[in-house]
């Protein structure tokens, strides 16, 4: 018999999502709560058009712009960290990594200061029915930014001491993946609560 | 057993069991005078046998943890306990508050239990749950921190693994969350409000935490599972506890006068707790498939699959039920909460309770590995009996509660609740019957203790 | 994830379809365009974004059998389910 090598890169080869099973449970778990959020979002508008529209034209959409920008761009850099690691550069790894976590520390600055203008306004959750969304679903998914760039530092602070290799980076994988989330989860919200009317 | 220290354990467990047999007890008396309204009037009245049923299950549940944190933690530690010494000197404080407060609840009415106690100085009692004396409540604070400063020592001391530390986290949020039982505002908003960071974060939040590593430390002696494989699994549990379970609360905040937003925080968040639950059972059985030895213990090993299966059940099935905000408002505090309320305690912390016994007792009393295979035979009849009367209980209380919730609050003409309740009342007989098919359950268990023990003990069966 | 297409690797081709999309969403908020049609445009934009994560940046493009799916099925529904709202209420 004589063994064929192909280059196995690209075309279809593995059962198994990248990281640990357990984040994947985790991903679909975080997932479904924002699911149900989103149609909860959609189905309560519905009987409130006028409010909603209304008051999303209170947002800043600008802001909501540059974070989507920053959240893209920091999963870009975490696809390129695997991709390093993939090829045995630690270094590489942990400056993308670096990159990324400090594209998450701008989403949050931007974040904050929306949250900052509109208490300023005196707005809170029982302000009208839009705001309660407005505040409850982004607030969640900031908790979530918050919780990826400390799950992305723990995976740079091991990858800097040489954790990870070309072999083995589950870690990396699994932080990635989070990360993913994340961002994922954001491309949805950005559209829904701030531009569909 | 590896350490002599971890035979403190069994005194907790002897107590709990006894307190249990009470609890089981007086919720026979509740269901009779749920039917036969007069049953031992004056002597016991309704209101004093309920808040025995409950308090005596909230305290054995504490004493059983108690146990069980005293048998695993040596043993996870790899050193002898702290101080076996402080562990059974609150052994009976425990049990002699438990035993005066008991007594208390049946001999005085209340509101002389209460002026007997200094309740005026620091009024804490006349809330379900959290009826004990303030003493009393002082006195399960001190036992509560030496306890925890007990095991804490003998974690610091030896091995720290991840069941020891989840172990160790929710145990501290049960004293933490029982602080807050000190605190009684006037406005009943408030009160309410804080009186369900006791009861909601107990049970949907550090207790499960406490269920989770009991399960997790069970299911590695039992199968022989990589510890690694098992705590993986455990991280992402407790993560998804924490996250539903705590913003989850809102599904008691619907009609108590919070803030809109409530209705939808409680209800999405709580509808997802039903997935760490899940993810227990899905765990349980993997572990159990993927088992690397047969034990002679089959009785627990089955105790832990039933925690697996009937937590899912009772907590998350019947929670689901009635947990969003457009269900609840026909059921909120109608006979449906109570069938939910009883599958979930015994389907989550009376069974993992019995599951630690069942896996601890054989070795606290010189076993090997197991009891007699006669002796595990009576326990696992036990567990079918019991586990099969608390699903009829459940399903009769929630047959009750659906008329309920429809003549009372669904119907064109809506009735008055004691007119409803006399039209349930067969669902009440059923259920009674249902309860002493539990109690005969209750008296094969502890029956199991007793047989047997002049036999060998139970091998793997050569099958 | 190292192939290139055109000298540049895919990833940062699929990075440059995400920023342009975000820009076409954001110019149409801008426009304070509304209505049916636009919503769900703009709506399918978001969910071809976030196919394109799932696939390209988490990686799941690449694998056989079930865990191909979850993140599609993930936008399938809400998607669906907003689309549903959406139309109700026009
Ligand atoms: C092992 C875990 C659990 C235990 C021991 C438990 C126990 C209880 C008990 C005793 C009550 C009645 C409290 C009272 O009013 O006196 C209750 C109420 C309630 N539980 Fe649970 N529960 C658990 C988990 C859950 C879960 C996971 C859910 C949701 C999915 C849930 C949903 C509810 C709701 C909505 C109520 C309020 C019912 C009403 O409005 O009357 N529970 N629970
Ligand atoms: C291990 C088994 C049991 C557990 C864990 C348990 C638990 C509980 C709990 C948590 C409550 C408070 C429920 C609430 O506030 O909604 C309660 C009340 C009650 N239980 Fe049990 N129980 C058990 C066995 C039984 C049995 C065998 C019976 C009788 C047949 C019984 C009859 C009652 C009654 C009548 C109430 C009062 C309900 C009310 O206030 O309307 N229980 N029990
Ligand atoms: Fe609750």
């Amino acid at each position: 018999m004589q063994e064929q090598v192909i280059d196995t890169s690209d075309v279809l080869h593995d059962r198994h999502p990248p990281g640990d099973l357990a984040i994947w449970i985790f991903i679909l778990a975080e997932l479904s709560v924002f699911a149900v959020f989103f149609a909860a979002y959609a189905f309560t508008r519905m009987n409130n058009v006028e409010l909603f529209n209304e008051f999303q034209q209170h947002l800043d959409r600008q802001s909501a712009l540059l974070n989507t920008l920053t959240l893209i761009t920091s999963s870009y850099f975490v696809v390129r960290a695997v991709a390093a690691i993939k090829e045995n550069n630690h270094k590489l790894c942990v400056n993308w990594l670096l990159a990324a976590i400090s594209m998450g520390f701008l989403f949050v600055v931007i974040k904050s200061a929306e949250y900052a203008h509109h208490f300023g306004e005196g707005i809170n959750l029982s302000t009208n029915t839009f705001y309660m969304f407005y505040l409850s679903l982004t607030f969640f998914h900031f908790m979530h930014v918050i919780m990826g760039m400390v799950i992305l530092g723990a995976v740079a602070i091991k990858a800097k001491n040489g954790g990870y290799s070309d072999i083995e980076h589950t870690g990396v994988e699994t932080g990635a993946s989070y990360w993913h989330m994340v961002d994922l989860v954001w491309l949805i919200l950005f559209p829904l609560v701030y531009v569909m009317r | 057993m590896t350490y002599k220290s971890q035979s403190v354990a069994k005194l907790y467990f002897i107590a709990a069991i006894a307190l249990f047999a009470a609890q089981i007890l007086f919720g026979l008396i509740l269901g009779l005078q749920y039917v036969m309204g007069d049953f031992l009037f004056p002597h016991i009245p309704f209101n004093a046998a309920r808040m025995v049923h409950t308090n005596a299950l909230i305290v054995w549940l504490l004493m059983a943890f108690m146990g069980a944190a005293y048998y695993l933690v040596p043993e996870e530690s790899e050193t002898e306990l702290f101080s076996p010494l402080l562990a059974i000197l609150m052994f009976w404080i425990f049990l002699v508050a438990a035993g005066l407060t008991v007594a208390g609840y049946l001999l005085v009415p209340y509101s002389t239990l209460a002026e007997l106690t200094g309740n005026d100085l620091l009024p804490t009692m006349g809330r379900e749950f959290l009826e004990q004396p303030t003493i009393t409540k002082l006195g399960i604070v001190v036992v509560a921190l030496a306890f925890l400063f007990n095991i804490g020592m003998t974690i610091l001391k030896g091995r720290k693994t991840v069941i020891n530390l989840v172990l160790l986290l929710g145990l501290t949020g049960l004293a933490v969350f029982f602080l807050f039982a000190f605190y009684n505002p006037t406005n009943v908003v408030l009160d309410k409000y804080f009186w369900w960071w006791v009861v909601h974060l107990w049970v949907e939040g550090v207790w499960e935490l406490i269920l989770g590593s009991i399960l997790a430390f069970v299911l590695i002696k039992v199968t022989g599972v990589d510890r690694e494989v098992i705590e993986k699994w455990l991280y992402i549990i407790i993560a998804m506890t924490l996250i539903t379970g705590i913003i989850g609360t809102g599904h008691h905040y619907f009609w108590i006068g919070t803030p809109e937003y409530w209705q939808w925080w409680g209800s999405i968040f709580s509808a997802m707790e039903p997935i760490p639950f899940f993810m227990m059972t899905v765990f349980a059985f993997n572990m159990v498939n993927k088992r690397r030895r047969e034990h002679p213990n089959r009785a627990a090993t089955l105790w832990a699959l039933g925690t697996a299966v009937m937590a899912f059940l009772g907590a998350g099935v019947w929670g689901f039920l009635h947990t969003l905000s457009p269900v609840n408002y026909y059921t909120h505090g109608s006979q449906i909460t109570a069938a939910h309320g009883h599958m979930a305690f015994y389907g989550a912390y009376v069974m993992i309770n019995l599951t630690i016994i069942s896996y601890a007792m054989p070795l606290l009393r010189g076993r090997n590995a197991a009891n007699s295979n006669k002796s595990q035979i009576w326990e696992m009849w036990s567990f079918w009996l019991m586990t099969i009367a608390m699903v009829f209980i459940t399903l009769f209380l929630t047959g009750a509660g659906i008329l309920q919730v429809y003549l009372q609050r669904v119907a064109e003409n809506p009735q008055p609740f004691m007119v409803v309740q006399d039209q349930i009342a067969l669902f009440y007989w059923l259920r009674e019957i249902a309860g002493l098919m539990f109690f005969g359950g209750l008296v094969v268990y502890i029956a199991s203790f007793f047989v047997g023990q002049d036999e060998p003990e139970a091998t793997v069966a050569q099958s | 994830m190292n192939n290139k297409v055109m000298g540049v690797r895919r990833c940062t081709w699929v990075y440059l379809v995400l920023m342009f999309f975000s820009f076409i969403t954001y110019f149409v908020g801008r426009l304070e365009l509304s209505g049916l049609t636009i919503s769900l445009f703009v709506l399918l934009l978001a969910l071809i974004k976030g196919q394109l994560v799932g696939a390209y940046f988490m990686g799941l493009g690449r694998l056989r059998g079930l865990w191909r799916w979850p993140v599609f099925i993930w936008l399938f529904i809400p998607g669906t389910l907003i689309s549903i709202a959406f139309y109700l209420s026009a």
